[in-house]
């Protein structure tokens, strides 16, 4: 036995026997608030990530190991399954926002190829396309057909869809505690009074932001599948992998469920619960006995599954000359529809000496909002980073200098490299808008972000070695988008000394091992290090069950890319010999959380370029950079992904996203992706991603951080090229038409 | 979706047979060629045909030709794409091959005809919305004129407020277009922009004077010597989209510097119809392109082209764009 290594490799001893102890820093999440705290951990030799110019596979770029299945339509998403005797189900979605809706089946259940019609909610409906009523039929086509011969005897109700039907004095009821919530209040109101009348300027202005949908590729939904009384597969394009099959047991009625998520089309935030669809699903399965596919349409999606938030944030906002903040007021309303919205409050990364500030929810007959990367954090930022930018022209200050002067050295020292790769030191307008009379014109923009994104111990992985050189990674988890096959399989290869291609990760199956549930970008830093313990063992056990046969020891054994050498026989056997040398049954070993290969805590500077044409009011972003730490990045392409995806999609959220309802009739008009506008390829800017490799901690999640300041930095961006200050999201041409024609005026 | 008779004639006479003479059975005989409008109205069932006439089998309706006179003559069945593609629709009816690129996306082009995009339905999303009965569809009231109208009409509006989506439409009336419609009885031929109608002048749920038996079979575009155009759109989202507004200009110009002699002018996106404004485009007749008096002319063009503009409580940001719009049609065209 060697001496640097222990016994076992799940009960790790010091050399007397006696575990020695270690104080290391985990993340801990309280009241939402996540906040690093002290542990004491057993002080044994373990897995490391080692020096960076060591590293083989991590840290370097890659393609996904899954790329080409998805690009060539092989990968299996949920939409995709198909199982013997399947019925195809379709919900039926009350079109009014509030009514007293009575379901007649009778005409639906005449179909043909209609199998089951049920009610799934009658009276009172409280949102837009609540479903409620079901068709489960042979074909998809038949489940439509049965699905509009439903009849709804729909009584309308008096509706609030907007905040100012929601607070008006005679508002219909939306929340039985009052249609706006009782606000929530941080500071002192009388100190920040006193502290605005130090400051050499203040501004106030309304911001807001309307609701985003989270357009997930991939519509929620499961297919289920009871083969017997006891037992349930379920197929579920989820985030949530392990949570939902025990929220699936309830209405199937069975003691084991089986959750297959192999590949979803994306959850932003959206899918961590069964949902109704899910409930539908399961107890059509359970009484019909055959399996049942249940995904939502795009318009069911658009209207019943979540959304982002939206707010409207008053801010008053004042500072010393040199542009260091002084006082900060804010009044912020979350539209969350029947839920209570997010925001991750005010003021927002920047510090302010004395701040105040008051929340609320207003209530809406619209579906509740749920989790949207990184939650409430776009919303705060666009209301901070605008009054900010706004200061500091009244003050006269830079635009990158106000932000360092206000953030920490990590902020400040990613916000100048964010300003020099956007050329910030040869751009004209520093402190003043371009207020020529140049028709085309172009403006910069800033903005910062932050997120946690440590892990925490939830995830078991096994890594097997096969007598004939195969290697096999396993854990649960599903892949949001984020790449965790890959990287599952790059961490053992690196340990293993395997080129990419020799380790298969099985992912997306509760069966494979239990795995967190992706949100708060929290798999990596939970994942990784429970898969690099996994591979860890097995590269112990695989080296003491060789030195056995070489009669060697483990620690003269050295395993590299060229196989293992052993210093004692000065031999040298090939991967696949040394693994032949095996017993039948290989080796398998287990992996759990390890706090030394985690951290928590990224942050982020990211500037945007655009360009005004303000003969049209057209708005194009030219430019958009994004200086990103992560700790150790597991695959530079895919962290590098991450960034571009979160850019991508604040850009869209900022020129084009908005969820539209009627106010008079309260009808959904842009339930689908012609009216709903998303950025396509022409939207997307040159891009640059720029990971801050002076980051030498573990791994840690950082996905939800890149979606955070974008929209920000391109209302600021807008600002400097012209002039006008868009401070209602999106920032279209018709605002910025009208911005500048005021601005002519005077 | 409701079952449907799928008739597929291999000539236009036997086509024109399966047209209904009754003005009461038009949508529930609907002629098929591409299927990009009409598969999603068929979707969202804002129509329930029980017969589509496949267009698609009948031989030469997808020609894009040039008569030996120079008159462009397009088939109803040619693809947008063939259209933004062909060599002499782009060197000499510049604006025709300009807005069948605008058109949606390549996946669109290459499916959509001509014929179904001169005929195609309002995008309003109050007529999109099966749950909204407007007037469009037979309703009692245009939502669109005290509702959300960011999208619609500026001009020529009531009692209807939408905007005809077609781009080809703008730019073919800048080329005084004729169109050929072809019925079991006979042929008529008429200007293109007599084939549009305003909602105040006939049928309010229909956008074309088009008779229930009649189909158009061809586009004629005269020539035009001495003639340079250009078609420009404003979309809001780039990458595909239809008009926020769009503007077609065509001038016909000599000398040197090159003196504006003839201009047509017609707007898109902003009116229930191609929106066709020759007094605008007279102002640009006399002055040279690019120059000083140019640009003043330009701009005096955007002034008269919005005559008689009445934007609604979310829509007025259309008149600065299509000023806007003119000014740099005209550039792109002095560019040249």
């Amino acid at each position: 036995m060697s001496s640097k290594l222990p016994a076992s490799p799940l009960e790790p001893r010091a050399q007397d026997g006696a575990p020695k102890k270690k104080k290391i820093l985990v993340p801990k999440v309280e009241n939402g608030h996540e906040t690093m705290v002290e542990i004491e951990v057993d002080d044994v030799a373990g897995p490391e990530w080692g020096p960076r110019e060591k590293l083989r596979l991590l840290n370097h770029e890659f393609v996904r190991v899954d790329a080409v299945d998805k690009v060539t339509g092989r990968a299996r998403y949920t939409h995709d399954v198909r199982l013997a005797g399947m019925l195809y189900a379709k919900f039926v979605a009350c079109p009014l926002p509030h009514a007293e809706v009575r379901v007649d089946l009778s005409a639906a259940k005449q179909v043909p190829g209609v199998v089951e019609a049920r009610v799934v909610r009658d009276g009172e409906i409280r949102f837009v396309g609540q479903p409620v009523a079901v068709v489960a039929a042979k074909t998809r086509e038949a489940a439509e057909d049965g699905a509009r011969a439903i009849k709804l005897d729909l009584k309308p109700l008096p509706f609030a869809v907007t905040r100012e039907q929601s607070l008006a004095a005679n508002a219909p009821e939306v929340n039985r505690r009052g249609n706006a919530s009782k606000p929530d209040e941080r500071g002192d109101a009388a100190e920040v009074t006193a502290a605005f009348a130090r400051c050499a300027a203040a501004i106030e202005a309304t911001y807001s932001v309307p609701v985003q949908h989270h357009a997930c590729l991939e519509t929620h939904g499961a297919v289920v599948d009871v083969p017997s009384n006891d037992a349930a597969t379920v197929y579920h394009s989820t985030q949530a992998t392990f949570a939902s099959a025990g929220e699936f047991k309830g209405p199937l009625k069975v003691s084991d469920v089986e959750v297959i998520n192999e590949h979803m089309g994306g959850g932003f935030g959206s899918k961590f619960e069964a949902g109704v669809e899910g409930r539908v699903a399961s107890e059509l399965a359970r009484d019909l006995k055959v399996p049942i596919h249940l995904m939502l349409s795009r318009k069911d999606e658009f209207l019943a599954a979540g959304n982002r938030s939206g707010c409207t944030a008053t801010v008053k906002l004042g500072g010393t000359q040199d542009g260091k903040l002084v006082a900060l007021s804010a009044s912020v309303d979350r539209f969350g529809g029947l839920g209570g919205g997010s925001h991750a409050g005010l003021p927002y990364i920047y510090s302010v000496e004395t701040s105040h500030r008051s929340m609320r929810s207003v209530y809406t007959h619209l579906d509740g909002n749920r989790a949207m990367r990184a939650p409430g954090h776009p919303q705060a930022s666009f209301a901070m980073e605008s009054a900010l930018d706004e200061l500091a022209y009244a003050l006269g200050v830079d635009l990158v200098e106000i932000r360092k002067r206000n953030v920490g050295d990590v902020h400040a020292k990613q916000l100048e490299r964010a300003a020099r790769e956007i050329g910030w030191a040869e751009h004209p307008h520093k402190s003043k808008p371009d207020l020529s009379d140049a028709v085309v014109k172009v403006g910069i923009g800033f903005g910062l972000s932050q997120w946690g994104g440590g892990g925490h111990p939830e995830c078991r992985v096994t890594v097997d070695i096969a007598p004939d050189g195969g290697v096999r990674a396993t854990v649960g988890s599903q892949d949001l988008g984020t790449g965790v096959r890959t990287y599952v399989a790059a961490i053992v290869a690196e340990e293993l000394g395997l080129p990419l291609g020799g380790v298969t990760a099985r992912i997306g199956r509760t069966s494979y091992g239990p795995a967190n549930a992706s949100g708060g970008s929290v798999t990596t830093a939970s994942l990784a290090p429970a898969v690099k313990h996994a591979a860890f063992n097995a590269k112990r056990s695989l080296l003491e069950a060789l030195a056995k046969t070489l009669a060697s020891a483990p620690d003269e054994l050295v395993l590299d890319t060229q196989g293992v050498y052993d210093a004692r026989s000065k031999r040298r056997l090939s991967w696949k010999d040394a693994c032949a040398t095996l017993p039948p049954a290989g080796i398998s070993a287990v992996g759990e959380w390890q706090a030394n290969l985690a951290s928590n805590g990224v942050h982020g500077a990211q500037a945007a370029k655009v360009r005004v044409d303000t003969r049209t009011g057209e708005i194009q972003v030219v430019k958009m950079v994004c200086v990103q730490d992560c700790g150790l990045p597991l695959n530079r392409t895919g962290v590098r992904s991450q960034i571009f995806g979160g850019m991508i999609q604040a850009l869209s959220y900022a020129l084009f996203e908005e969820r539209v309802i009627e106010p008079d009739l309260g009808l959904a008009l842009n339930a689908n992706f012609e009216d709903y506008k998303l950025a396509a390829s022409r939207e997307i800017p040159e891009m640059v991603a720029i990971l801050d490799d002076d980051d030498t901690r573990g791994v840690i999640g950082m996905a939800e951080a890149t979606i955070v300041p974008g929209h920000s930095a391109i209302a600021n961006a807008i600002h400097n090229a012209c002039g006008v200050r868009l401070r209602s999201m999106p920032l279209t041409c018709d605002k910025l038409l009208l911005g500048l024609a005021a601005l002519k005026k005077g | 979706m409701k079952a449907f008779e799928f008739a597929s004639p291999v000539t236009l006479d036997q086509a024109l047979a399966e047209l209904p003479n009754d003005v009461a059975k038009r949508d529930s005989v609907k002629l098929f060629a591409g299927g990009q409008d009409l598969l999603t109205e068929m979707k969202e069932h804002l129509v329930e045909p029980t017969k589509l006439v496949n267009l698609k089998r009948v031989p030469g309706l997808d020609r894009i030709e040039l008569a030996p006179d120079g008159t462009l003559v397009i088939g109803c069945l040619a693809t947008l794409g063939a259209l933004a593609e062909h060599a002499e629709t782009k060197n000499f009816f510049t604006c025709v091959a300009e807005a069948a690129r605008s058109v949606g996306s390549a996946q669109i082009r290459s499916q959509g005809t001509v014929g179904g995009n001169l005929n195609q339905r309002p995008r309003c999303w109050y007529y999109r919305n099966e749950h909204a009965p407007c007037l469009k569809k037979g309703g009692t009231e245009c939502f669109a004129y005290s509702g959300l109208n960011k999208y619609n009409a500026i001009l020529g509006g009531g009692p209807s407020y939408i905007v005809h989506p077609s781009d080809l439409a703008t730019a073919l009336v800048a080329l005084d277009a004729q169109v050929t419609l072809r019925s079991a009885k006979g042929e008529r031929t008429m200007a293109l922009e007599k084939f549009y109608s305003l909602p105040s002048e006939g049928d309010v749920t229909r956008e074309t004077v088009l008779e229930p038996a009649e189909i158009l079979t061809h586009v004629r575009v005269p020539a035009k010597s001495g003639w340079q155009s250009t078609y420009l759109k404003f979309k809001e989202r780039g990458s595909y989209d239809f008009a926020l507004a769009a503007v077609a200009v065509a001038v016909k110009s000599d000398g040197a510097p090159r003196t504006i002699r003839d201009a047509r002018l017609v707007l898109g996106g902003v009116a229930p119809k191609p929106w066709n404004v020759p007094k605008a485009a007279a102002a640009l007749v006399g002055v040279a392109l690019g120059s000083a008096e140019g640009a003043a002319s330009s701009k005096r063009a955007g002034e008269l082209a919005v005559v008689g503009a009445e934007p609604l409580a979310h829509n007025a940001y259309k008149v600065p764009l299509v000023q806007g719009l003119i000014v740099k049609a005209i550039e792109a065209l002095a560019a040249r």
